[in-house]
């Protein structure tokens, strides 16, 4: 879950257009990502939870840092570049080493008036 | 004579890893300035992640342009990134390599639309893969590709700029 | 509807830390408490394996000693170890071995240029390191310092501690993968396994001059043996202490002189002349070593 505080600041929606609000000005593609890595301990028990079955909650957890990491990224280039809104967000995920991945968040910064 | 042969394969770490570290760092100084001067030169094709064009009613010719790229992580890179994940956390190292490739691709997209003509690109999907001999083997090299669809209005027919 | 091209902040999506930062405290932090959790994992497993009765390590090493004791053998390699036990039984009486351990000598006719003790007392020579030596002094030496090793347990400990580091660090390996980070783990897990083992040869050298000196009179076999070690450096050894199994040949002799000095031994002496069984081993080298050249100089 993205921190809702950021969010309070700038609107990020996947939605082409916000009902009820005009865009004003499209200002440019935003991206944010970063590459994350989980610690040996949390590979340890990963491993062993591939002969039982189950939730990998270490690697769960590490995807969900990473996305928010991205997204909070995404939206601090929006910010620096003075858009109120991010909008057609999409996030892409590519595993890079074992127990690492990056994550890809990106969107239009836009002015909504 | 004995000690190089003794110390032969400390040797051969500590250079892969010097050259690894200055060269390394001197291509992506250069890469980046090579980067940031295309933007400018680019600065007037627009890229937009939005799906529907600002104009639904003139005709306007479409086209799909993409751009690629694949980079390589160097030998210094790898070692850092290797030590890394035994205690998580960020993997900088990898992240300006990333980045570079992101923007290499998406300079490379605005150049095939300006060839065409164009000065609006819209509906940009990013998409990366990594490419290498296995997973465990770490990261030799990444590949990104950007794609959208470029719009000309049909009615200025510009001769593509070659 | 306005479009617009501005230029985001793009240090947002990578590090400004200079690298080097990076790569330094991993290198000293992370290998650093690696390198220390071997050395602190390998102290108490060495421990625990050398404490543990010797009875059960005996009856552990029961299939070794028949492994060797079966191997087909020629008349002269029985002679050869015949010779080697009466020089054991020499020496084991001057050196104060534990209750119940028994030394079993064996000679292995291959030109391995070595000499090992290993669990359960077994100690084995081979001939390619007796054919360098010229005195039974020289021998006893050898002899006396694997003996020592058996005395204070270390085929066990060695054992044990490498068993418990080499599983520790394949657990830590699994997410670093085999590139070369995952060798610099290993290599920062072996380095303090290196040291200890430095430890134990330089405990067995110092039993092995006090057993020559209390059977010999004097310790001139010792000086013997490691100019014959000097000459034989192999050139994969490495150069550099930290990274060797055993100290470097000139710190062994200097470690020994001061040793002798501290305790009055007598750092020469007579040499006695290698028993015949083994001085046969040397004649037969140099005579094959003759047919050869005269083969080769005929030619």
């Amino acid at each position: 879950m993205a921190n809702p505080l950021l969010q309070d600041k700038l609107l990020v929606s996947n939605l082409e257009i916000v009902p009820g609000r005009r865009v004003r000005t499209h200002l440019g593609m935003v991206q944010g990502s970063t590459v994350r890595s989980k610690h040996v301990g949390r590979d340890l028990l990963a491993g062993l939870k591939n002969i039982v079955g189950g939730e990998l909650k270490g690697y769960t957890e590490l995807m969900q840092e990473a996305r928010d990491e991205a997204t909070a990224r995404m939206m601090a280039q929006a910010q620096s570049i003075g858009a109120n809104a991010v909008l057609n967000v999409r996030y892409s995920a590519t595993s890079i080493t074992m127990g690492a991945a990056e994550i890809l968040a990106y969107g239009t910064a836009v002015v909504l008036e | 004579m004995e000690i190089i042969a003794g110390f032969f394969n400390w040797i051969v770490f500590l250079v892969l890893l010097a050259l690894g570290y200055f060269v390394g760092r001197w291509k992506e100084h250069a890469h980046y300035a090579s980067i940031r001067k295309r933007e400018a030169q680019y600065a007037n094709v627009l890229a937009f992640a939005v799906r529907y064009p600002p104009d639904v009613v003139t005709p306007q010719d479409c086209r799909l342009v993409s751009g690629s790229v694949v980079i390589s992580s160097d030998y210094f890179k790898q070692f850092v990134a290797g030590l890394r994940t035994l205690i998580g956390g960020q993997l900088s190292s990898y992240e300006s390599l990333l980045d570079r490739a992101r923007r290499e691709a998406t300079l490379r997209m605005k150049a095939e639309a300006q060839r065409f003509g164009s000065t609006l690109v819209i509906n940009v999907k990013i998409e990366s893969t990594t490419v290498s001999g296995g997973m465990r083997k770490g990261l030799p090299a990444m590949e990104v590709m950007t794609y959208g669809t470029a719009l000309k209005p049909a009615a200025a027919r510009a001769e593509p700029t070659g | 509807m306005r479009y617009e091209n501005r230029q985001p902040d793009e240090t947002v999506n990578y590090s400004t830390e200079h690298p080097l930062r990076e790569f330094a405290w991993l290198v000293f932090g992370l290998l650093g408490v690696i390198a220390v959790g071997a050395a602190l994992i390998g102290f108490f497993a060495g421990e625990i394996a050398a404490r543990l009765p010797y009875s059960v390590e005996k009856d552990y090493a029961q299939g070794i000693a028949k492994h060797w004791q079966d191997k087909p053998r020629d008349a002269s390699a029985e002679a050869a170890r015949t010779a080697l036990r009466a020089i054991a039984a020499k020496l084991a009486p001057a050196m104060n071995l534990p209750p119940g351990m028994e030394i079993q000598v064996h000679y292995s006719p291959e030109k391995v240029t070595n000499a090992f003790a290993t669990l359960g007392a077994n100690v084995v020579f081979y001939r390619g390191l007796i054919e360098k030596f010229d005195s039974e002094d020289a021998v006893a030496m050898v002899m006396a310092h694997e003996i020592a090793h058996a005395k204070l347990r270390h085929p066990a400990a060695s054992l044990g501690r490498g068993i418990a580091v080499g599983l520790t660090l394949s657990l830590i390996s699994l997410g670093v993968g085999d590139g070369v980070a995952g060798s610099a783990v290993q290599t920062a897990g072996v380095l303090p396994l290196l040291k200890y083992s430095r430890n134990q040869e330089s405990a067995a050298d110092a039993e092995a001059l006090a057993a020559l000196a209390a059977v010999y009179g004097h310790v001139g076999g010792a000086r013997d043996t490691f100019n014959a070690f000097a000459k034989l450096a192999s050139p994969g050894a490495a150069p550099v202490t930290i990274l060797r199994t055993h100290p470097l040949t000139a710190e062994r002799i200097a470690a020994a002189e001061r040793l002798a000095a501290e305790r009055g031994w007598k750092l020469d002496g007579e040499r006695r002349a290698l028993p015949p069984a083994l001085a046969r081993l040397q004649q037969e080298k140099r005579d094959k070593h003759e047919q050869n050249e005269r083969a080769s100089g005929k030619r």
